[in-house]
């Protein structure tokens, strides 16, 4: 056991392929129909987005709420390229993925000057622009969305059902989650860290404060880009401009703020409990928002690292009497 | 030379809050900064480190870089390093998150590397974590390693912030008054570990300090500070005796004369 846990401390890599055989083994055992990998496949795309927002929100601190928009760039990108170059999955993907890191610089270069609520604003405001620049350009076919967007086959295999295409969102799932993983596991992370708590002494520390923001925004908004992609591509390859509005923002924000601002694992954990959670409460479509705002503002008020960082405490904790075999004074 | 400024200058508005400072300290030097409050001494931090930009006709020299218009950042990474009067700590980190981010100019991997989370990073941040453990327990926080910052007391918290400074192995340390608020014998166990930091990595310190017995006994030389100019330096017997700087700290001796015209008005 020992061994195993060093090898996994010098190779993570090897956990997520663990992870990767674990999950592919899922939809055949435990799943009864097909609306459960659909789901599933929800969930992932949700882990890719929250992931990404973490970095930006959770461990860089800057409050954006114009992610949303991030995401419709990564959708319509692959839409787009569809309907105008009948181009595939493969080839959207990375495009996706690359034009939505230029539009991150772009909302990230407001954070420069504004900080907190303003900048919750400017970022509000260019996320719903994009929403409203799609909705009424013709060009991306405004109102009617964007339909039969194929699903990508490999090898002449095409994953054209929710339950094949499970394996396509997982893949990249697990990649994104290990992406950023190693990333806020090294001194980049604690470079964002050090941003969030107090810029000035990042500074005064030696950290590019502008540089280490932008590459925040750049590389959740890379993030954004493939979920989006992957939610275009999802049967039955139809995307909408109401799937992007600030409904969805606040589900993002609840997944991350849920699960914990600057946890590493913080959300994932949201992205899975509130998107199943959003799934139970479909018939009570009316209070879905307000279950959403009342979480945001809950878990902010009784329980301010979410579930990740509650975790972690208890086994802080627990650790800390073992070793001093004192009860903690807080 | 270590640092040297010419001219410097800086205001606010109207306020001159430096004016005109020339400033120069030799290496393996330590240099008390004393004066009244508002009369420069955090200004100049601020500007020697680069938070604040100074106005123009100012010069400062640190380690042969000319770094008057340099940002923050890339000053640190000449060796220049620094604490905050109101401690700047990072609240919502572990303790040993706190030191390790202090060593961020010293971080050997590239980005790409660390995206890729190849073996060379785990190995190469447990590195960094040993040597900070180190640094942890000689400041005497090792235990607290894995709180948060902001379950520490008062004293422990300056110890971080001094550790934090140490992390990135400066060449000059500049401490904005790392005694505020301590107990006489936590000034004094603070003051025999910031001599201890100083032979172990061979610094050059500036010390803002109230506390002037602190100053008197550890430092040097003393330069003192009144209404943003440079009015006395020298060690601290002779600045002691220098009537300029009884005249900033008590005022002035008056004899009977000035005292009835100054009762008059």
């Amino acid at each position: 056991m020992e061994k195993f846990k060093s090898i996994i401390r010098d190779y993570p890599f090897i956990a997520f392929i663990i992870a990767f055989v674990i999950l592919a083994f899922v939809p055949s055992v435990v799943f009864t129909d097909v609306y459960q990998s659909h789901l599933a496949t929800l969930i992932f795309v949700n882990i890719v987005v929250a992931a990404g927002l973490n970095i930006v929100k959770g461990y860089c601190g800057q409050v954006t709420v114009g992610h949303v928009g991030l995401f419709a760039v990564g959708s319509y990108t692959a839409g787009t390229l569809f309907l105008y170059l009948g181009l595939g999955f493969w080839a959207t993907l990375p495009i996706a993925i690359i034009v939505t890191a230029f539009f991150g610089v772009a909302m990230g270069i407001p954070s420069f000057r504004l900080e907190g609520p303003y900048l919750a604003l400017a970022t509000l405001g260019g996320g719903e622009a994009i929403r409203l620049f799609i909705e009424n350009g013709n060009f991306f076919r405004s109102t009617f969305g964007i339909s039969d967007i194929p699903t990508p086959s490999l090898m002449g295999y095409n994953f054209d059902s929710p339950d094949r295409y499970y394996f396509i969102s997982m893949t990249i799932m697990i990649i994104a989650v290990y992406f950023s993983f190693s990333i806020l596991r090294s001194g980049v992370g604690r470079a964002f860290m050090s941003i969030r708590e107090d810029p000035i002494c990042a500074a005064a520390a030696g950290i590019n404060v502008k540089k280490y923001k932008i590459l925040a925004f750049i590389l959740s908004a890379m993030f954004a880009g493939a979920a989006g992609a992957v939610y275009a591509h999802m049967p039955p390859g139809y995307i909408h401009p109401n799937n992007y509005t600030v409904i969805e923002m606040v589900t993002f924000l609840a997944m991350v703020v849920l699960g914990g601002l600057g946890h590493i694992w913080g959300g994932i954990i949201g992205a899975i409990v509130i998107t199943i959670v959003y799934d139970l409460t479909r018939p009570l479509y009316k209070y879905q928002l307000l279950i959403f705002g009342l979480t945001i503002v809950l878990t902010i008020l009784f329980m301010p690292k979410g579930l990740g960082g509650f975790i972690d405490r208890y086994f802080l904790e627990k650790r800390f009497k073992k070793k001093t075999g004192t009860e903690k004074t807080t | 030379m270590i640092l040297k400024t010419k001219q410097l200058s800086k205001s606010f508005g109207g306020l001159k809050a430096i004016n005109k400072v020339d400033f120069e300290l030799p290496k393996n030097e330590i240099r008390g900064i004393i004066g009244p409050n508002g009369s420069g001494k955090s200004t100049f931090f601020n500007l020697v480190s680069g938070i604040y930009d100074s106005d123009p006709g100012s010069y400062i020299e640190f380690d042969g870089h000319d770094i008057t218009f340099a940002p923050p950042h890339e000053i640190a990474t000449y060796g220049l390093s620094r604490t905050f009067q109101l401690l700047r700590l990072y609240q919502d980190m572990t303790v040993i998150d706190n030191v390790m981010s202090g060593y961020h100019t010293r971080v050997p991997y590239k980005f790409f590397d660390a995206v890729i989370g190849r073996k060379k990073i785990w190995d190469q941040e447990r590195a960094i974590k040993e040597e900070m453990m180190e640094l942890l327990s000689f400041v005497g926080l090792a235990d607290y390693a894995e709180l948060n910052a902001s379950e520490l007391s008062g004293g422990q918290r300056r110890l971080l912030v001094l550790a934090r400074a140490i992390a990135m192995k400066p060449k000059l340390l500049m401490l904005d008054e790392p005694a505020a608020g301590l107990s006489p014998v936590n000034v004094d166990n603070l003051m025999k570990i910031i001599m201890q930091l100083k032979e172990k990595y061979g610094l050059t310190l500036i010390i803002i300090e109230h506390i002037l017995k602190v100053v008197m006994d550890t430092c040097n030389s003393v330069t003192v500070f009144d209404h943003g100019q440079k009015i006395a330096e020298g060690t601290p017997a002779q600045v002691k005796d220098d009537n300029a700087v009884i005249e900033a700290y008590l005022g002035k001796k008056m004899d009977d004369e000035e005292m009835r015209k100054a009762l008059a008005v």
